[in-house]
């Protein structure tokens, strides 16, 4: 046999073992899968918003990295990915972050933290600047997690710093001690995503006679700084639900023929909104005006559209022309006793304000009913735009507004009224709360940011079930749009999330201090075999002395 | 630096090893064919030992599931090693010379062999990995203390096959041979009991085999003179 022959085992690594290595190592290296461990965190994450609108690029523009994490104060080069809770990244310094670091990875506030106004002003804030320009790093998001407090907190306390330390021995010590974390995401490169926005529509009709029509319109997408994230419950789940409400209310109305009102009601759910500049609207204006079935659109009476209606009861009617005394948005206005805002179109801003221009464009009589007092409220696109009681409260409360106001407009009561008859009506227009909660909290409780909405196909998601809802009340056309090849008005992209890894790792240096850890410890064990026999002869004598005296 | 890594876990493993076959005499014995014998015996009886567990012993992954430690259950477990006693004794019937070679030479094939089979795949899996854990250097010391825990267990088995070992020492022998089995299990219950660090308990270990190493190395030191090594 070899291994008889062999003389110990340096005979046999002077022999056999190299070559038998040369094979056998790259071979093992080869085997071996990339990557031979499961990180220790894996993290569900959201990308930041990608898309280009008229080809100017906003957001993240890239979407992989594997970096070493750094906290928000205390990372310095490309190197980084700097790790931060939302609430303490100010303008600034993501502006620092966007010019410098190598990625961002923000974890938003714990779901049950009540956040002072201040703060969350500060966060939309911050998502409005965050989405102005491109941002050329990758910046992710992730839902707060009792690890990644932890961690956070482990870097936010790290000794690893790039600052020279007071002594070597300290810096020894801090590398032996702290501990780093490489984090990795890869994910796919960002890639253009095939959006076809969809349009619903469905008219109740009037009596004969009239052919006058009200448009009812709201935009059921929402928009935030993570499609993923952007759950919308004001801007604007509130508006597709109060449409939704009042099909439900007229549809009772105005299926018999006596009670019938004159005007023939047209209600109108958009796919995409204030982030892509109505697109929809403008796309579903053009094919109705102007391909030769332009009937629907024939006498418009006015254009309601109903944007963020749920942050109070206070509602503004936003016009870009005040409206004409006698007029039929007068009489409204007049029935709503709401406040009027007037802004002017401005065609060179890069979207437009209020839903109502898109309509107001193509010379239509056109107003945006809104609790918001200003189109360029941060609240709009947000990702703290969630459900809640009190706004579900308030919307209801808007909605039968609405309701009273538009029937009185539609019947042409007056204010003088008997009792009675207010009494009937006010039952007829009963606002069913239930429907409403429901419908809110389905909206709001996933996310349909356009990423998400206008991907899927018509006939699933959440597009089907608008459609279905509609048409128990009216028969529902659904017109879907295309994106023009050449100029893309808007182009979205992917992907929309991705996993974390998270390694904890030490630095180069640890290794180094490592080996001489162990050459000092095998050290110690080569001196102790060498002196073994010495110890074995004392220790010889001592027990066999002892076991003399027995 | 994670190749590196792993470079140093295996010194931290290999490098004892080596330095106790090389230095301890028994490479002039050109003993290396016994080490891998002893080595062959080790799996061989760890086969067995399974072969054992898997046939007598009901699932134990299941019980686990309800979070219920069977304390008697694995002390029944453990009695199982007894094999390895049995095993150690084989290899070093097979090993000619005398009795520091035997004891030494089929202890270290035993743990070497040991090592390969337990903790070689962790490490080539684990170490080599970007994620950095103690874990993979507490294994790597841990199996230096394993060759320690061996050689006193080889030792004891030595004494006692040894008819003329001295008839006040046979109690003391035996008890330690006894308790061999049980030496992982008895660490780990006094390490939850203290609710001990892996570190602490590394050092537990190392300080059970050392006093286990000396009594036996004593006990040898006795025979020793009296049949005149």
């Amino acid at each position: 046999m070899w291994l008889d022959e062999a003389d110990g085992f340096a005979e046999i690594f002077k022999g056999y073992l190299p070559y038998y290595l040369l094979v056998a190592l790259p071979i093992f290296i080869i085997m071996s899968p990339v990557n031979p461990v499961a990180a220790s965190h894996e993290f569900s994450v959201y990308r930041m918003q990608q898309y280009d609108l008229h080809t100017v690029p906003h957001g993240c523009r890239s979407s992989s990295f594997n970096l070493e994490g750094r906290f928000l104060t205390s990372w310095s080069t490309s190197r980084h990915c700097v790790v931060a809770r939302v609430q303490d990244v100010s303008i600034d310094q993501f502006m620092e972050i966007r010019a410098k670091a190598g990625a961002l990875l923000l974890v938003l506030p714990k779901n049950d933290t009540v956040l002072t106004p201040e703060e969350k002003e500060h966060i939309q804030l911050l998502e409005m600047a965050m989405i102005q320009q491109e941002v050329n790093a990758p910046v992710y998001f992730a839902q707060w997690t009792p690890e990644f407090e932890d961690i956070i907190r482990d870097l936010q306390h790290s000794f690893i710093t790039d600052d020279k330390s007071g002594t070597a021995l300290e810096a020894m010590f801090n590398s032996v001690s702290s501990n780093g974390y490489q984090i990795v995401v890869s994910a796919t490169a960002p890639q253009k995503m095939d959006s076809k926005p969809t349009t619903l529509h469905g008219k109740l009709v009037g009596r004969a006679g009239a052919a006058q029509t009200i448009v009812v319109a709201a935009h059921y997408d929402s928009n935030a700084v993570v499609p993923e994230l952007s759950q919308g419950a004001d801007s604007n789940a509130s508006g597709a639900v109060a449409v939704l409400e009042l099909a439900r209310i007229f549809s009772r109305l105005y299926s018999s023929p006596t009670v019938r009102g004159g005007p023939s009601l047209l209600f109108v759910l958009t796919s995409a909104g204030h982030s892509l500049n109505y697109f929809s609207v403008k796309k579903w204006l053009e094919e109705r005006l102007d391909s030769t079935d332009a009937s629907l659109l024939q006498d418009v009476s006015f254009v309601m559209c109903l944007d963020s209606i749920s942050s109070s009861t206070d509602i503004t009617m936003h016009v870009s022309k005040p409206p004409k005394p006698g007029g039929a948005a007068h009489s409204l206005k007049g029935r709503l006793r709401a406040p009027v805002a007037h802004k002017k179109i401005n065609l060179a801003d890069e979207t437009l304000a209020w839903p109502h221009e898109r309509f107001s464009i193509r010379r239509m009589t056109a107003f945006t009913l809104s609790s918001l007092q200003s189109h360029k409220d941060p609240s709009r696109s947000s990702v703290l735009d969630t459900a809640s009681g009190g706004a579900l409260h308030n919307l209801s409360a808007n909605v039968a507004r609405i309701a009273r106001a538009l029937a009185s407009h539609v019947y042409n009561l007056t204010a003088e009224g008997s009792d009675e008859d207010l009494a009937l009506f006010d039952d007829a227009l009963g606002v069913d709360e239930a429907a409403i909660k429901h419908w809110y909290n389905y909206l709001s409780s996933q996310s349909r940011a356009p990423q998400t909405v206008t991907t899927t196909a018509p006939n699933s998601g959440l597009t089907a079930a608008l459609e279905r809802a509609l048409s128990r009340y009216m028969e529902v056309t659904v017109s879907v749009h295309a994106v023009d090849k050449r100029e893309p008005e808007y182009t979205l992209y992917s992907p929309t999330r991705a996993i974390l890894y998270v390694y904890s790792v030490k630095p180069a240096v640890f290794d180094l201090i490592l080996t001489l850890a162990i050459v000092a410890y095998l050290t110690v064990v080569y001196f102790a075999i060498q002196l073994f026999p010495r110890f074995y002869e004392e220790y010889a004598k001592i027990v066999t002395g002892k076991a003399k005296v027995h | 630096m994670t190749l590196y890594h792993f470079g140093n876990c295996l010194a931290l493993v290999y490098a004892p090893y080596h330095m106790a076959y090389k230095f301890s005499g028994i490479s002039e014995y050109a003993t290396f064919s016994k080490c891998v014998y002893a080595g062959g015996l080790y799996i061989f009886t760890q086969l067995c030992k399974m072969l054992l567990l898997a046939t007598f012993f009901p699932d134990s992954d299941s019980a686990q599931l309800n979070g219920e430690y069977d304390v008697f259950m694995e002390i029944l477990k453990a009695t199982v090693d007894f094999a390895d006693l049995l095993g150690l004794y084989f290899a070093m019937n097979s090993v000619p010379g005398k009795g520091h070679a035997k004891i030494l030479t089929a202890a270290i094939g035993w743990a070497s062999a040991e090592v390969l089979v337990t903790r070689s795949i962790l490490l080539w899996v684990g170490a080599r990995g970007s994620e950095f854990d103690w874990r993979y250097v507490r294994s790597c010391a841990e199996s230096n203390v394993a060759l320690l825990q061996h050689a006193s267990a080889a030792a004891l088995v030595w004494l006692w096959a040894r008819s003329d070992l001295p008839r006040r020492h046979v109690p003391l022998v035996l008890a330690l041979l006894v308790l061999a089995p049980y030496r992982a299990l008895l660490e780990d219950g006094v390490g939850s009991v203290l609710s001990l660090s892996a570190w602490a308990l590394l050092a537990l270990r190392a300080a059970h085999a050392a006093g286990v190493g000396l009594a036996a190395l004593g006990i040898y030191a006795v025979l020793a003179q009296q049949i005149g090594f």
